[in-house]
């Protein structure tokens, strides 16, 4: 008698029958979740970790971040006189040590997330790319 | 017109009455019969119709492929194809592209022949199951007197095809899948004839126009005249069966991607493939459209007696059109709803559940039918 038990009104297809209906419907809070990306980009977390950025009158060189960088992305090198860091994006695993390491708060990281590239050479960031200045901004 | 007097056998009537109205018909026939070959003339006229048919099958194929998508996409929360034409709608066209550049593989150990003829097998019973389906008033190929019996027949060609196809590749999945779509298609389409001779019973003929026309009005007033209010259970048997003789969703197994690359089809590739994909889905609209014939009235529609006559084809095939398309949605969002089933569990429907209510089903209403209650 093992068939008497058995859900011979097939209740549990209706339901899902009735939650497919309402999201085709838009029946309640259902949006469409995915963003049709190369034309509408995503709102960013304001602590989202995308490409570096240096600030130039606050940064010392002083190298914390590059002992520090657990991929040994980072590179202190020699930029208009003055010592800054150099990162390689490719090796970089974006956790933001080197940001929250930093002693002058110089290093800070942006929402820019776009950071393919044709060639290994290009994704090395130099202090040219990286820089920013904060008090020409202001 | 649409209480049960037809106008036109067929759509080769209607073309000769419009070639008639616009004043043309008389002097064409005069030239082919001064020439001797009045039957040329004839053949062009089916020649046209079956060319508007063949276009307007492929053209819903193309469409229907581009409403899976969409359907798929609603029901997750998603976009579906929106980059080509507006909402996407150009997608089925840059597919089509896409397979026509692919390149023709066929393996190497293949059985060249069989494998070739496979594809054709099976996309021309695909259309040749529109000759009898009435689109709409007077819009149908041909009115055989065994228009379903022709429709079941023709159907059951499939299974040879999808066994061709798993062969000749001469891989185990595409074996494996085969053999899976021909148990399936076998073990279903006994319900499905089953519970079509049952309306058979209410009408008394296989013709589908005859079948339509024995749904035109309505009961009380208010219930329109339609099968699936005498044949419940067979309206739900027949659906049940021809989702699962399509080898759609919850009954997928010559696919089951999961478990069988691509089931029967693994091996094809580019023209072939989309050969394939496009017999599926003339199937869909084909056992949509039967559907609608069988159970859900047709082209007919009561409360609207007051049409005038020149209008009924046209405002007939968008009521057929609706309909069917109604009947593919519910495909789809079945589709989209529910898992695959085991495979002892579709064979236990089967043969189990399906076959025995088919019978009772067919049973009670012979016998209703004998003692006269309907």
């Amino acid at each position: 008698m093992a068939w008497i038990s058995k859900n011979w009104t097939m209740s549990g297809i209706i339901k899902g029958l009735i939650v497919t209906l309402k999201h085709v419907l838009r029946i309640g809070d259902r949006p469409t979740v995915t963003v049709q990306y190369p034309y509408e980009k995503m709102k960013l977390q304001p602590r989202f970790r995308g490409l570096h950025a240096v600030d130039e009158n606050a940064c010392i060189g002083c190298g914390i971040c590059e002992v520090n960088c657990p991929n040994g992305t980072i590179q202190i090198v020699k930029h208009n006189t003055k010592w800054y860091p150099q990162v390689n994006i490719g090796m970089c695993l974006f956790c933001g040590i080197c940001v929250d390491v930093c002693p002058m708060n110089a290093m800070k990281m942006t929402g820019n997330y776009e950071l393919a590239d044709y060639s290994r050479e290009s994704l090395i960031y130099g202090p040219d790319r990286l820089l920013f200045n904060k008090e020409v901004k202001q | 017109m649409w209480t049960g007097d037809i106008m036109f056998a067929n759509t080769y009537e209607l073309i000769v009455y419009i070639l008639n109205y616009i004043g043309i018909y008389n002097s064409i026939n005069d030239l082919f019969k001064m020439l001797g070959i009045e039957y040329v003339l004839r053949i062009i006229i089916v020649l046209v119709e079956i060319g508007v048919l063949f276009v307007f099958i492929l053209l819903t194929v193309m469409f229907l492929t581009w409403m899976e998508r969409k359907v798929v996409a609603m029901v997750q929360a998603r976009y579906g194809p929106m980059v080509t034409g507006p909402r996407g709608l150009l997608q089925p066209v840059m597919d089509g592209v896409k397979l026509i550049g692919k390149e023709d593989l066929i393996p190497a150990k293949a059985d060249r022949w069989v494998f070739t003829l496979a594809p054709f097998l099976i996309f021309i019973p695909a259309l040749l199951v529109f000759i009898p389906l009435p689109f709409g008033e007077s819009l149908i190929i041909s009115d055989l007197k065994v228009g379903l019996l022709y429709i079941i027949a023709i159907s059951a060609i499939s299974p040879i095809a999808i066994l061709m196809a798993g062969w000749a590749s001469n891989n185990k999945y595409s074996l494996m899948g085969a053999i899976r779509a021909v148990a399936q298609d076998i073990s279903y389409t006994i319900p499905l004839a089953l519970s079509a001779i049952a309306v058979v019973l209410f009408t008394g003929s296989l013709s589908t126009v005859d079948i339509v026309t024995a749904q035109s009005g309505t009961w009380f007033g208010f219930i329109p005249k339609w099968f699936i209010f005498l044949q419940p259970l067979g309206f739900i048997l027949f659906l049940i069966a021809s989702i699962a003789e399509m080898g759609r969703i919850p009954f997928d197994f010559q696919e089951s991607e999961s478990e069988l690359v691509a089931g029967f089809f693994t091996e094809y590739s580019g023209m072939k493939f989309a050969m394939f994909f496009l017999a599926e889905y003339a199937h869909l609209f084909s056992v949509s459209a039967i559907v609608v014939t069988l159970f859900l009235g047709g082209w007919s529609v009561p409360f609207l007696n007051f049409i005038p006559a020149a209008l009924v084809p046209l405002i007939s095939l968008g009521v057929f059109l609706v309909k069917t398309y109604a009947i593919i949605f519910f495909a789809m969002w079945l589709r989209d709803t529910v898992p695959r089933m085991r495979i002892d569990q579709l064979l236990n429907l089967g043969w189990k559940i399906m076959i025995p209510l088919a019978l009772i089903n067919l049973l009670v209403t012979a016998f209703l039918l004998t003692a006269g209650v309907f």
